[in-house]
């Protein structure tokens, strides 16, 4: 296998709502910040790879043709990916694969989503439309008509890890809560940056047991974009390149009775353990600088923890209490303010937490800048209780 | 657009979409006497909709004794003995035909949360319950929504039974849980 590096990436602002885009617009503005920034043209791109998550949420099957048409890329190969809520990663993943392969030189990696074009008229509001939309994943035969939400199917997780170990408690989730809306607020492209107390968290309304809608991230709409390239082509186009060292992916089963247990996602410790491996990784703790982690949940941020074995198993709260994942903490998690800050435009979602700690192995971070950043983790997660998991190791 | 114009737009999408004329109003009012500028965005309404005739292939029997018989059944494995319910007519591990079991409509909550917020479609039913329930004589978990008068009462462990509706569908949701006294 080749060498691959990230030569060039842009994504556009997260907010609620992009009423002024259509999705390929959007797609369009990450795209052309990403050409910018490796200075290349459009016709230097081999082929493609999109992330793009639910149909309904676009009004449109196979959005990727029209992203691809608007793009400019006609002729050029390209396949689009959707893994839920990891669909990001899973578009890395391919694309990696694409130019590790041989196959091709340079990959055009996009994610993008729209939602809130989805709109419940009697309500005033999207969410619950787009909980909806989302709801259609969910096996229609069987769970569909039972009427969970993606943070139900999240929630019974984290229930289930409360009552094997004890936590996370409902104030160490209100922690992480805390953190990634305050990171937020150092990050311009941000969604929901605010200042809060672990007590405005805890007393925040109750959305799904045990989260409150401060343990929730919202729905997001943006696109965020990366190039990749083979070395060859990125030691002479670039010298700031950001090199995928390690790459790990994992799909579980759906359906909860065919797993030994709910309270741990497998698919994510395979792909931190696979990713790790490949990068030599031996101790995250120790060689990691930062990590992006899908915090879609504050619990499941928490359960992240032990799934890329920041800690053993069972003791993901005490890492939020005794401050390792803080910004000044050992390992600062989701300084971009993760899915809960940030925000979460589900097929940019993995583009965009891979950005940001790209920025910071380049040392563009700005005001939230891990100094001296070598090497750093991204957690892309997705689908009924973490179906699907991929991780990536980055350094620079 | 007229006054004229306006109502007759507001009707042809009540009539396409089942919005009512009262909401299209407060929405598209402004919009359609021509008060935004040219080039600001425009929205309209509109709605992703297909019908079908749905075919449950090798679970077909399970829903027929369901609105039939008010009965559920499991598949069972000949080799490694699980009980799937939901049924599959293959074992996942062994790749065997698997053969139909009754069960007695029993079962037990393995995981549980209580659902305060949830889609358009459910949203005047919260706070119900949501769990996952393994029905005795299975190895497996059924995705199931409990609407009781107190939801604190249930929880991990709680004993379950199923009660089947008047009027089945051939559905899953011809029957629902509740509480084993
Ligand atoms: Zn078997």
């Amino acid at each position: 296998m080749r060498d691959v590096a990230i030569v060039g990436m842009g994504t556009t602002k997260f907010k609620s709502r992009w009423v002024d885009k259509t999705y390929y617009e959007l797609a369009f503005d990450a795209a052309k910040m990403a050409l910018e920034d490796a200075g290349l043209e459009k016709d230097r791109i081999d082929c493609a790879v999109y992330g793009i998550y639910n149909d309904f949420f676009q009004r449109q099957y196979q959005p990727d043709a029209f992203v691809h048409d608007y793009l400019g890329l006609g002729l050029k190969p390209m396949v689009r990916v959707n893994s839920g809520g990891a669909t990001g990663g899973a578009a890395l993943r391919i694309g990696y694969a694409e130019v590790a392969s041989g196959l091709y030189d340079v990959c055009l990696v996009l994610g993008v989503e729209k939602c809130a074009d989805t709109y419940n008229y009697e309500m005033k509001m999207s969410t619950p439309e787009v909980l909806r939309a989302i709801l259609y994943t969910a096996d229609m035969t069987y769970d569909n008509p039972a009427g969970r939400t993606a943070a139900s199917g999240f929630a019974l997780a984290v229930v289930a890890h409360r009552d094997k170990f004890g936590n996370p408690t409902e104030e160490q989730m209100a922690k992480v809560s805390v953190k990634n809306h305050f990171n937020a607020t150092k990050n311009p492209l941000a969604q929901s940056p605010k200042v809060l107390t672990v007590e405005e968290v805890m007393n925040s309304r109750m959305i799904v047991e045990p989260f409150k809608f401060y343990d929730n991230c919202l729905y997001t709409e943006g696109s965020s974009a990366v190039i990749l390239a083979s070395r060859e082509v990125a030691e002479r186009i670039t010298d700031k390149p950001v090199w995928i060292s390690g790459l790990g992916a994992s799909a579980d089963y759906v359906m909860p009775g065919n797993r030994p247990n709910i309270y741990t996602f497998e698919s994510s410790r395979l792909a931190a353990r696979k990713a790790y491996a490949m990068a030599g990784v031996k101790d995250p703790l120790q060689d990691l600088d930062l990590a992006e982690l899908h915090d879609a949940f504050t619990g499941t941020e928490i359960m992240a923890y032990e799934d890329c074995f920041f800690c053993e198993e069972g003791q993901g709260g005490s890492l939020i209490d005794d401050g390792t994942v803080m910004p000044d903490g050992q390992l600062p998690v989701n300084l971009s303010g993760g899915l809960i800050g940030c925000g979460h435009a589900v097929g940019a979602t993995g583009i965009m937490q891979t950005y940001e700690v790209a920025l910071h192995l380049r040392g563009e971070a700005g005001r939230r800048q891990k100094k001296g950043a070598r090497r750093g983790l991204v957690q892309s997660i997705g689908g009924t209780l973490c179906t699907w998991t991929v991780c990536l190791v980055l350094e620079r | 657009m007229d006054k004229q114009q306006r109502e007759a737009w507001y009707l042809y999408h009540q009539q396409k979409y089942g919005i009512p004329v009262e909401y299209l109003r407060r929405e598209y009012e402004r919009e359609l006497a021509g008060q935004n500028p040219m080039d600001a965005p425009l929205e309209i309404p509109d709605k992703m909709e297909v019908f079908y005739k749905y075919s449950y292939g090798q679970q077909s029997r399970f829903f027929r004794e369901l609105r039939e018989n008010q009965a559920v059944y499991g598949a069972k494995c000949p080799q490694c003995s699980k009980v799937y319910c939901p049924p599959r007519a293959h074992c996942s591990q062994c790749y065997k035909p698997t053969e139909w079991v009754k069960l007695k409509g029993t079962g037990i909550i393995k995981a549980c949360t209580v659902q305060h917020y949830t889609t358009s479609a459910f949203i005047k039913k919260v706070p119900f319950i949501c769990a996952y329930v393994q029905l005795d004589g299975t190895d497996f978990l059924l995705m199931t929504n409990m609407e009781v008068e107190d939801v604190s009462k249930i929880g991990v462990g709680t004993r379950v039974k199923a009660a089947f509706r008047e009027n089945r569908h051939g559905t899953i949701t011809d029957f629902y849980f509740k509480p084993l006294e």
